[in-house]
């Protein structure tokens, strides 16, 4: 199964707020179940994304790199020199 | 706006900042889907990365200088008992007239109950897990106070330590007492506790707690 980086990108994002839900309502209401969820659950989740983000990036960027398959898929760069007689 | 009056407040109002933030970037970018070219990466790195990890240091510090706090150990129900009794400007329990000191203050519980030693505040913390895990498995549902649950006990015995925080046994009225003077040997090696003499600790809630104790059944097992 192939996920695209905008996709991983999405999905980081979407947990990243679920574990900012859970880290603010220990903030709000201070209770202890909710103090120990936000400071495991809520940051295991955080970090998580945020290495997924990571991740995505890093495909991102390998993705961009100049493959010798690619540039002969794509069309071809107009030519700089004289054209050829 | 509410009023921020203290450091705790202060790190809960940045820490909703950062989180608000962090909430907005995201939003944005579920919702509108930019292609992803350096400047989006890098607000999204923001949202991401840097402002949730502004959210979980400031709630970290926030969330634990709550944790010192009376209110949150009268959070849990098995001690409304013991908060009030300390909370009661009336009370003479040694628990109030602590409590009513402004060097303990609404930290009396912690100050008193901590370890004493250099990895105090982890161990009691550690503690706190532990009676965590009792109160959702065997307090949760047991009456207002936790009148049907098991008998409350201190893990180990109180040590005189955390009495000689502050009274240091070295001072001319403390040492004009008469017990004090025929015991301090004992006193000070451990071997006669405080509070064999000075008993008057949370009255109200044991004497609560041993009233319940009757009805509720024998065979309920003790946390030592």
């Amino acid at each position: 199964m192939k996920v695209s980086v905008e996709k991983l990108v999405a999905i980081s994002a979407a947990v990243t707020l679920a574990a900012l839900f859970l880290m603010v309502v220990s903030i709000v209401y201070p209770k202890p179940i909710l103090l120990v969820m936000s400071m495991s659950l809520g940051q295991g989740i955080g970090t998580l994304s945020l290495a997924l983000y990571l991740l995505a990036i890093a495909l991102d960027l390998q993705g961009h790199r100049p493959e010798p398959e690619e540039s002969a898929e794509s069309p071809a760069p107009p030519a700089s020199g004289p054209p050829a007689p | 706006m509410p009023e921020i009056d203290s450091v705790e407040q202060l790190l809960k109002m940045a820490a909703l900042v950062c989180a608000a933030i962090s909430a907005a970037i995201l939003v944005w970018y579920l919702l509108r889907r930019p292609q992803l070219n350096r400047p989006v990466k890098v607000l999204l790195l923001l949202g991401l990365g840097v402002m949730p990890a502004g959210v979980a240091l400031t709630g970290n510090i926030a969330g634990y200088e709550y944790t010192l706090k009376r209110p949150f150990c009268g959070s849990c129900h098995v001690m409304g008992a013991y908060v009030r009794d300390a909370s009661n400007p009336e009370s003479n329990s040694l628990a109030a007239i602590h409590s009513r000191n402004h060097r303990f203050g609404e930290e009396s519980c912690y100050v008193c109950h901590a370890d004493y030693k250099i990895f105090g505040a982890v161990t009691t913390k550690l503690n706190g897990l532990k009676h965590l895990y009792y109160y959702v498995t065997e307090y949760a549902y047991t009456g207002p106070d936790g009148e049907g649950g098991p008998t409350i006990h201190l893990y180990k015995p109180f040590k005189n330590g955390s009495c000689e925080q502050c009274h240091s046994t070295s001072a001319p009225r403390w040492s004009k007492v008469e017990d004090h003077q025929g015991m301090l040997k004992e006193i000070r090696s451990g071997e006669m506790s405080c509070i064999d003499c000075h008993s008057n600790v949370h009255p109200t809630a044991l004497a609560h707690r041993a009233k319940a104790e009757q009805p509720a059944g024998q065979g309920k097992e003790e946390h030592k």
